[in-house]
């Protein structure tokens, strides 16, 4: 496996930093609308901008310790990672998860047959496209599917999809 | 606690606990999937038993989850859980001069000791201590909830600072939602979903199973297969004295370990052992199959879920993710953790109590019983098993409020835990502080107005005092251990 090294370590931390910042500001945002304190000292929107001015200021760290690691001539053994053997497959799986959702969500599609076909998807996946595997998958989603269908309905009173 | 223990004598109580322990041990054992994932997508099971039984399954789980780890660890050198690590050491190379049986026997052995042990703290302290508790006010449980999110933070494995970046972004998303001190919307931009804020559970089974399954996909499929172990285990009686003061020591590091934010199962473990070695008359052997490696890895990590349940059932704060998803199991059934638990829902308390002892000797029998079946699980074909979970997580968080909102909020967050594990910021402070979060804002929003808004008041409070202190030393004693190591490193000799 190749190790990632410092350069991509820096930039994810960066990122991380970004982001951090980025969800501050939007709590700074949503704050804003909120009523001052009326019936107590704290109010409603204390809360969300302590942990905003929190957030904004471990960001900023960790942005200006990932540019402080970027300068050093040498990665040190912390900053490598080694990368996922297979990172389509993590990919594809949530591609087919989002897809399975989707089809109980909005297509309302029976939940035994979106189980069927999201089980052989995602046999198809990781064993890299060994179609017996979806076939059978694709079986046992179905008799999962009816299974867990009519225990919730019957027992749990509760209606999938 | 003796109405307690006939309460879980009652059919339907055993049943659950059996299953809880054996499904426990099942995915303990199997490298990749934790006990934490099984109790996540349970919990929604859950909601249509009655709180002692759900309880009860909960701790099984808990207990079968830590004590499965060691079959792999022992027979494939893969830890089937964090905890079982360091049993990986001598378990390993026991197995390999063969003898797995007695490696897999004697970790039976001290998870059940260890667990005992355990339990005894568990049962002598909690109910004293949640009478000191109910004297805490407002600032003093304000800053001890402070005081546990600092420690799950900075304690947690990797750095500080994104330890604690972890817990703020974890506190912030538990934001959005109705306020309900003043009955207005907050941060929720106009969506009615956000209306009832992000659900416990589908953030726990998005961040912690949805996260590790994508990340699991990504891995190689594991292609050794483990060695049957025999039907029987060869550990007799004389075992307990021979490693008796091996256990007690790695109980009691266990138990104090598991007290404490953050650290869980796997430093305990690793505390013991480094101990046990420390301790040892012929240290060099650890590493090469030494009995009293395993015996004190397992021991503690066992021992430590004892431990972590103490401040849970005492105070409601949980050291660890497992934790919170209790507290959320006690929250579903209208019941708040912490003191006044043994007050309103003493069959709850000593439930919890009880059911832990139990699940011990459930493990025990199960373990001794089946290990030869549970040691072939990890033959089962991954695409099929982790396809089944998926199916589980979708399920489980729609049966939260028959509502498919739930399920897309459980992807989003994750994608948010994959993102966050990515960047190496620890899930646990992340999910604790979400959990937290609201108590903790309650809190301090009574303890201003209480005192006038008047945050001075805090220095009138001994216990509130001391528990800022020790979150502040929490903060920086990191900075200063390493300024003291720097300065000693420059000295010279």
């Amino acid at each position: 496996m190749k190790p990632t090294f410092l350069f991509t370590r820096g930039i994810g931390d960066i990122v991380l930093g970004g982001v951090s910042i980025a969800f501050a500001i939007l709590l700074f945002i949503g704050a804003a609308d909120l009523p001052p304190p009326r019936f107590e000292p704290l109010g409603s929107a204390a809360a969300p901008r302590i942990l905003a001015g929190i957030l904004v200021l471990l960001g900023s760290l960790v942005i200006w310790r990932a540019m402080a690691k970027r300068r050093l001539p040498h990665p040190s053994g912390d900053d490598m990672t080694a990368p996922p053997a297979h990172p389509l497959r993590g990919l594809w799986t949530l591609l087919a998860l989002v897809a399975y959702v989707a089809a109980l969500d909005v297509l309302r599609a029976p939940f035994a047959v979106a189980t069927a076909l999201f089980l052989a998807a995602i046999a198809l996946i990781l064993t890299g496209g060994n179609r017996r595997a979806g076939v059978v998958y694709c079986g046992v989603g179905l008799v999962l599917g009816q299974t867990l269908a009519t225990i919730f309905a019957r027992f749990l009173y509760i209606t999938i999809s | 606690m003796i109405d307690a223990l006939l309460a879980l004598f009652v059919w339907h109580n055993l049943t659950y606990l059996v299953i809880g322990t054996t499904l426990g041990i099942v995915i303990g054992a199997i490298p990749g999937l934790t006990a934490t994932m099984l109790i996540a997508l349970t919990l929604p099971l859950t909601y249509h038993m009655d709180p002692v039984s759900a309880v009860t399954l909960l701790i099984g789980e808990y207990v079968g989850g830590i004590s499965g780890g060691l079959i792999t660890a022992i027979l494939l050198r893969m830890p089937g859980t964090p905890s079982s690590i360091v049993t990986t050491f001598d378990g390993y190379p026991l197995a390999q001069a063969g003898r797995a049986e007695r490696a897999i026997g004697l970790g039976i052995m001290a998870s059940v000791v260890g667990g005992i042990i355990s339990w005894a703290f568990l049962a002598g302290m909690s109910p004293s201590l949640a009478q000191f508790a109910l004297k805490f006010g407002p600032w003093e449980y304000f800053t001890l909830v402070l005081m546990a999110l600092v420690m799950l933070a900075v304690l947690s494995q990797g750095s500080m600072v994104k330890g604690l970046l972890g817990a703020a972004l974890g506190m912030a998303f538990a934001l959005p939602g109705i306020d309900s001190s003043i009955g207005q919307a907050r941060l929720t931009f106009g969506s009615d979903v956000l209306l009832s804020g992000f659900g416990l559970l589908p953030v726990l089974i998005g961040a912690f199973a949805i996260s590790q399954i994508l990340r699991d996909t990504m891995q190689p499929e594991i292609t050794k297969t483990p060695p049957v172990p025999n039907r029987r285990l060869p550990v007799q009686w004389r075992d307990l004295i021979t490693h008796g003061p091996n256990m007690i020591r790695s109980s009691l590091i266990g138990t104090w370990i598991g007290l404490l934010p953050g650290i869980g199962g796997n430093i305990a473990a690793l505390m013991s052992y480094t101990t046990a070695r420390q301790a040892s008359s012929e240290p060099e052997k650890f590493g090469t199959g030494h009995e009293p490696g395993i015996v004190a890895g397992e021991t503690a990590n066992n021992a430590a879920i004892g431990g972590a349940l103490i401040p849970l059932i005492t105070m409601g704060i949980p050291g660890s993710v497992t934790e919170a998803i209790l507290i959320g199991a006690l929250t579903i059934h209208n019941l708040q953790p912490g003191p006044l638990l043994f007050q309103n829902a003493p069959e709850i308390a000593y439930g919890i109590i009880a059911a832990y002892l139990v699940a011990n000797v459930v493990m025990l029998i199960v373990m001794w019983g089946a290990v030869r079946w549970i040691a072939q699980v990890v033959r089962l074909p991954r695409a099929g098993l982790l396809g089944v979970i998926l199916v589980f997580c979708v399920i489980g968080s729609y049966a939260v409020n028959s509502s498919f909102a739930d399920v897309w909020v459980m992807l989003a967050f994750g994608v948010i835990g994959l993102g966050l594990e990515a960047a190496r910021v620890p899930l646990a402070p992340f999910v604790i502080g979400f959990v937290l979060s609201p108590i903790a804002e309650e809190q301090l929003r009574a303890s201003l107005m209480l005192s006038d808004g008047d945050p001075t008041e805090i220095l009138t409070r001994p216990y509130a005092l001391i528990f800022l202190g020790l979150s502040i030393l929490t903060l920086i004693w990191p900075a200063v251990a390493q300024r003291r190591q720097n300065r000693k490193s420059e000295t010279p000799s």
